[in-house]
């Protein structure tokens, strides 16, 4: 047995990289439509109307996986009791030194609201994304809702994703490797998520 | 350079459409096959071939026809909503009269600036980049009047110094659309009812929601992200990161406490 478990199968994986790869494309395309400043971005991609080709196309990619690694952990995403609560109070113990331990299940609170909001975002991303496909197709006032929306939750979408990437690399160290090789150690296990734990080693 | 702008009086306005065939002269558009529609009005709206069109107001009053036409057009707006949402600096820009040009070749086709647009101006043309009336800039800037104004036999359309047409409609007793919305317009027009007849937003602005976009979200936007990343870094080094320690991997220690 070791002294790993397994949490990640492949199907997790693939999808989960399918989404984060999508995700930096459409970042790095969108960002010159986003502010003068990052004009250059579309440089990446030939020309501006190349990037906007891109942006495009990798947005439908974003959106079906996004909402396939979605579903996949709705279940364990929308269910909450009574430690997670305990958890969201304190910040799942994120903001002081010392150890406080929050038994979680397979995805801890922070995890869990980051799913559903990612899984929201995505809807209302691919919604709007729709709507502004071609800026002149719709209502006006239509239009110029769903450019607000869009970068509003851009701008959410890009603060989560830095908690994300930092939460699940240099602040937890041994979270990447669960999505990297599927396995993380068992004192792992035990720290992030102990009755997730508990489960997998009674079978 | 002084700002310049147009003044149109309605009230002179014949509607013999001039401005639009001088217009399509100078700028070499192409003529557009279109329908009756039981109007004297044609075409209907600005199109990518039609910068300044004439609309007509046909009201039956006791069975007297009471028309009123408007030229319509860009109104060079000194805070423009299409300068604002258009990602590619330069390809809507201000001159140095203060009129509003722009240049296909820095339009990246994104057809945002439609949507900034408090009057529905911007139209795309075959190639799918930006078109609209650009005051015939090139004109201008070798002193001459746009083309519309050279055309119009009546005295209707006007171009030249903003503050001298101001002064000038101001000491004739006119009333002026435009003086001051949206940090002044490079268009005023003299009215013969309330603008809403002429189509006319009474209180013209940027739209809210592109205002939202573009002045609270986006900074927001540059702020979140920097702000986020500091966060993180600071919390790396005050807090720290939350390392599995030995008694982690200890096989008897228990899960949870
Ligand atoms: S269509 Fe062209 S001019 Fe209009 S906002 Fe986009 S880049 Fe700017
Ligand atoms: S009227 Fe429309 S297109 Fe013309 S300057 Fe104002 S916002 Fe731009
Ligand atoms: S040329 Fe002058 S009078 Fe004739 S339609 Fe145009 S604005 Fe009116």
């Amino acid at each position: 047995m070791g002294n790993y478990v397994d949490r990640f199968n492949t199907t997790d994986r693939i999808l989960h990289w399918v989404v984060a790869i999508s995700f930096f494309l459409l970042l790095l395309s969108g960002l010159g439509l986003f502010a003068h400043t990052f004009f250059n971005y579309f440089s990446l991609f030939g020309n501006p109307q190349q990037g906007i080709m891109v942006h495009k196309w990798a947005g439908i990619v974003f959106f079906i996986f996004s909402i396939l690694l979605f579903l996949r952990h709705a279940a364990e995403t929308c269910r909450f009791d009574a430690d997670d609560r305990r958890w969201i109070v304190k910040v799942g113990g994120y903001l002081s030194r010392k150890r406080q331990e929050i038994p979680q299940g397979k995805f801890n609170a922070g995890q869990k609201l980051f799913g559903i909001f990612s899984g929201v975002a995505t809807l209302v991303m691919g919604a709007t994304g729709l709507i502004i496909w071609d800026p002149t197709a719709y209502l006006r006032e239509l239009t110029q809702f769903a450019l607000m929306l869009h970068g509003l939750f851009f701008t959410l979408f890009m603060v989560g994703m830095v908690v994300h990437i930092y939460l699940a690399t240099v602040g937890n160290p041994g979270t990447l490797e669960g999505m990297l090789w599927g396995r993380v150690t068992k004192g792992w296990a035990r720290k992030h998520a102990s009755k997730w734990y508990q489960k997998v080693v009674k079978g | 350079m002084k700002r310049k702008a147009f003044l149109i009086d309605t009230t002179l306005c014949t509607a013999c459409r001039s401005c639009q065939v001088s217009c399509k002269q100078w700028n070499k558009l192409d003529a557009e096959a279109t329908v009756n529609r039981g109007s004297y009005e044609n075409p209907p709206d600005l199109t990518p071939q039609l910068y300044n069109q004439i609309h007509f107001i046909e009201q039956d009053q006791n069975n007297d026809m009471r028309w009123l036409f408007i030229n319509r057009r860009c109104m060079h707006c000194a805070d423009a909503g299409c300068v604002k949402v258009c990602p590619s600096a330069g390809a809507l820009y201000h001159t140095k009269e203060g009129l509003v040009a722009y240049n296909q070749d820095k339009c990246i086709e994104c057809h945002y600036c439609v949507n900034g647009c408090p009057f529905d101006v911007p139209r795309y043309d075959a190639k799918k980049k930006v078109t609209k009336c650009h005051a015939c800039i090139d004109r201008v800037q070798n002193g001459l009047t746009p083309a519309c104004v050279k055309g119009c036999p009546t005295g209707t359309l006007q171009f030249g110094d903003r503050d001298r047409l101001i002064s000038d409609a101001k000491a004739a007793g006119k009333k002026l659309y435009g003086e001051n919305d949206l940090g002044g317009l490079g268009v005023m027009y003299v009215l013969d009812d309330e603008p809403g007849t002429y189509r006319l937003p009474k209180n013209p602005a940027i739209p809210a929601s592109i205002f939202f976009w573009k002045d609270v979200v986006k900074p927001l936007g540059i702020l979140g992200f920097w702000g986020a990343i500091g966060v993180a870094a600071l919390h790396y080094v005050t807090v720290g990161p939350k390392r599995i320690e030995d008694t982690d991997d200890d096989q008897h220690s228990k899960g949870g406490e």
